[in-house]
């Protein structure tokens, strides 16, 4: 028999937020009702057991590779000692070195091969600051920071379709000024190494949006098609990469123009967001290319309005670890 | 005299003739379905129109009238002003064509020379190609700018796009993104609220419910990506729901047409184009209606395209032309969706 394949570490995150109740939930819907034609992804929670809801079953690890003796339906737990206990919903800062600890513990295992890939759950940015002066805008530059790569790539994914947005947080009057040339070309290509790598597509077809309506239509209604992204798509086209573009962007994302790519790349967040949103609003997984290890975390928040009450929907994150598991597969086979 | 009259009448123009719309007017004609919705003015070439029904399978009788004054709807064959501008062997089907184009343009605006007269209420026209359009040398944007030229419309008029009980409208269009990021005003964004709450209640939604799209990825999140949700959106929302129009937001965008999709909203306000259009266009709307709304008259056409994939089989489906014209009749009944004379309008 072969070794099975090293299990998925899982952070709890923020733990006022959803993540302790879905780790748990998780694991029990995937022992009962496992998606078919894969096998049920083996993950184990970093955590603090005391955050994890009343009644929950859980048991204690101490390396990864036993969760596979753990029974069916129990949630394995890597104990991590958070400073005070937890209330849902309300974040407490003097949990911020725990959150930010266990991720960094969660990188080192999956660096030394312990574990296969990396699902995050969501942090709160806030807490972090306030409890320990976090100084990362965000969850995935910390993670790049701890990799030690200066830039990556998130990408969202479901059954039907992964988009990259080229920009991301930032208000869409800034988004001319930020595309640049340098940025696009870092897009396209740690996205296609990215294909490449994790996805198994050996020669991946990216689709490349315009900026503006109907790509600008020959600069009729907008110049950055012209004087940014067509110039760079012709070099890079030179280099052999198959890319598409300019499109325009509305009708891009229809059965007919999907079935042409493997990833569309936008230029803006919610140009990414909507199509992939209105085609599968509960399942998209959001994908980190560019580090040295595989991280996909669920599309949600924290969600401390519905923290603690049970109501908190698992899909997205079992959709993660499920991509997780096939981006392993597909680095290692 | 539009008022006395039980059915509004509709000028009826084939569109593009390379495409499948003179195919679509004969089968809405010979069909007679729509025949209780409205009269019928066909504006356009005879030989076309014959070309539609050979196409598709079908008997069309027609009669031909100098002007539209001239119309009788109480015989069986529909009048058509007949501009002999198409002669047979003057263009082929299948493909785009400029020099088809110029003489669609041309014809456009003799239907809009008709209703300028008070004779038609609105104007329902097939399929178009807008490139053979332009290069054709009626060089707007889009047709709704070209409409409003051709009427001499100076005040405000916006594209909608329906599909079933969904009305979705925007503030800014065929512009780039920076000219429609300097064009989204409070004005503007009260402007097009009302313009929206107002065809909506011609088409006899009371109190619509109006979503209004934010502008920054996730509504700004309080400030951090962008200020115009806090400085522009949310005092537009707000002075335009103390005026009475049922409008809420502003709402991620990215979110927004999934909760209006479930039925939560019978519009949403987008801020420019491709907000609108992604969502809308992934939903199916391409089977839906295009409007031109705020215009003296009364536009309306299907936002499928000239199929010249399909074209001359005879299997073009009429539904979404049908429907174009169900709404334009709809429209008519309540005084079309031009804002009122006084200017002064209170919903």
């Amino acid at each position: 028999m072969t070794r099975p394949p090293a299990p998925i570490a899982l952070t709890c995150g923020e733990p006022a937020g959803i993540g302790p109740e879905l780790a748990v939930a998780t694991a029990q819907i995937l022992a009962e009702s496992p998606a078919p034609g894969a096998p049920a992804p083996a993950f184990f929670l970093i955590g603090d057991p005391r955050h994890l809801p009343d009644g929950a079953a859980w048991r204690a690890i101490s390396t990864p590779n036993e969760v596979y003796a753990l029974p069916k339906g129990v949630l394995a737990v890597l104990p991590h000692d958070f400073p005070a206990p937890n209330t849902p919903g309300q974040p407490n800062p003097a949990n911020a070195t725990g959150v930010i600890a266990v991720i960094e513990r969660a990188v080192a295992l999956v660096q030394a091969g312990a574990a296969s890939a990396l699902t995050t759950n969501p942090i709160h940015k806030k807490a972090l600051i306030d409890g320990a002066g976090f100084g990362y805008p965000g969850h995935t530059e910390f993670l790049a920071a701890l990799a030690g790569v200066p830039r990556v790539v998130m990408m969202l994914a479901c059954a039907q379709l992964r988009v990259v947005p080229s920009t991301i947080h930032i208000a869409l009057g800034s988004v001319s000024k930020a595309l640049t040339s340098e940025l696009l070309e870092e897009t396209l290509r740690i996205t296609h190494a990215g294909l490449q790598r994790d996805f198994a597509i050996a020669a991946p077809r990216l689709a490349v949006a315009g900026l503006n309506p109907h790509a600008g239509e020959g600069g009729a209604m907008g110049a950055e098609e012209i004087t940014l992204i067509t110039p760079l798509l012709n070099r890079l086209r030179a280099e052999g990469m198959d890319l598409s573009g300019p499109l325009s962007a509305d009708t891009m994302f229809h059965p007919a123009a999907r079935a042409r790519y493997d990833a569309a790349v936008c230029m803006y967040h919610d140009q990414a967001l909507i199509p992939i949103k209105t085609l599968d609003f509960s399942g998209g997984v959001n994908v980190t290319l560019g580090l040295p290890f595989i991280r996909t975390s669920p599309d949600h928040g924290t969600a401390f309005d519905i923290a603690g009450l049970g109501q908190a929907d698992p899909s997205s994150l079992i959709a993660a670890l499920y991509m997780a598991q096939d981006m392993a597969h597909k680095r290692h086979a | 005299m539009t008022m006395t009259r039980e059915k509004p009448i509709l000028a009826l123009v084939p569109g593009d003739p390379t495409g499948i719309g003179p195919e679509l007017t004969a089968k809405v004609l010979a069909s007679g379905q729509l025949r209780d919705v409205a009269d019928f003015l066909v504006v356009g070439d005879r030989h076309v129109m014959e070309m539609g029904a050979s196409q598709a399978g079908v008997t069309l009788a027609l009669h031909s009238i100098g002007a539209a004054d001239q119309a009788n709807f109480h015989q069986n064959a529909t009048p058509i002003i007949d501009l002999a501008n198409f002669a047979p062997g003057s263009f082929a089907i299948g493909a785009p064509d400029p020099s088809v184009g110029k003489r669609v343009g041309q014809t456009l605006s003799h239907a809009i020379d008709i209703a300028r007269t008070g004779a038609v209420q609105g104007i329902c026209f097939a399929p178009l190609h807008k490139k053979a359009m332009f290069d054709g040398g009626w060089q707007f944007p889009d047709e709704h700018q070209l409409f409003a030229h051709l009427l001499d419309h100076k005040g405000l008029f916006r594209e909608m796009n329906v599909l079933g009980n969904q009305w979705m409208s925007r503030v800014t269009s065929h512009v780039s993104l920076r000219q429609a990021l300097d064009l989204i005003t409070e004005a503007s964004i009260c402007d097009a609220l009302r313009l929206t709450d107002r065809v909506l209640r011609r088409a006899g939604i009371e109190a619509p419910r109006i979503a209004v799209a934010a502008l920054n990825p996730h509504g700004g999140e309080g400030g951090l990506f962008g200020r115009e949700e806090i400085d522009i959106i949310a005092p537009a929302v707000a002075k335009m729901a103390a005026e009475g129009i049922n409008c809420t937001g502003p709402f991620p965008s990215d979110t927004v047409y999934i909760k209006a999709f479930a039925g939560a909203f019978d519009s949403v306000l987008a801020m420019y184009h491709d907000q609108g259009q992604i969502a809308t266009k992934l939903r199916g709307f391409n089977k839906g209606v295009t409007i031109t709304a705020g215009l003296s008259t009364i536009f309306t056409t299907p936002a499928h395209g000239t199929a010249y994939d399909i074209v001359g089989q005879g299997i073009a489906d009429p539904g979404a032309f049908e429907n174009a014209i169900q709404l334009a009749a709809r429209l008519a009944k309540n005084g079309g969706t031009a804002a009122p004379a006084s200017g002064d309008e209170r919903p």
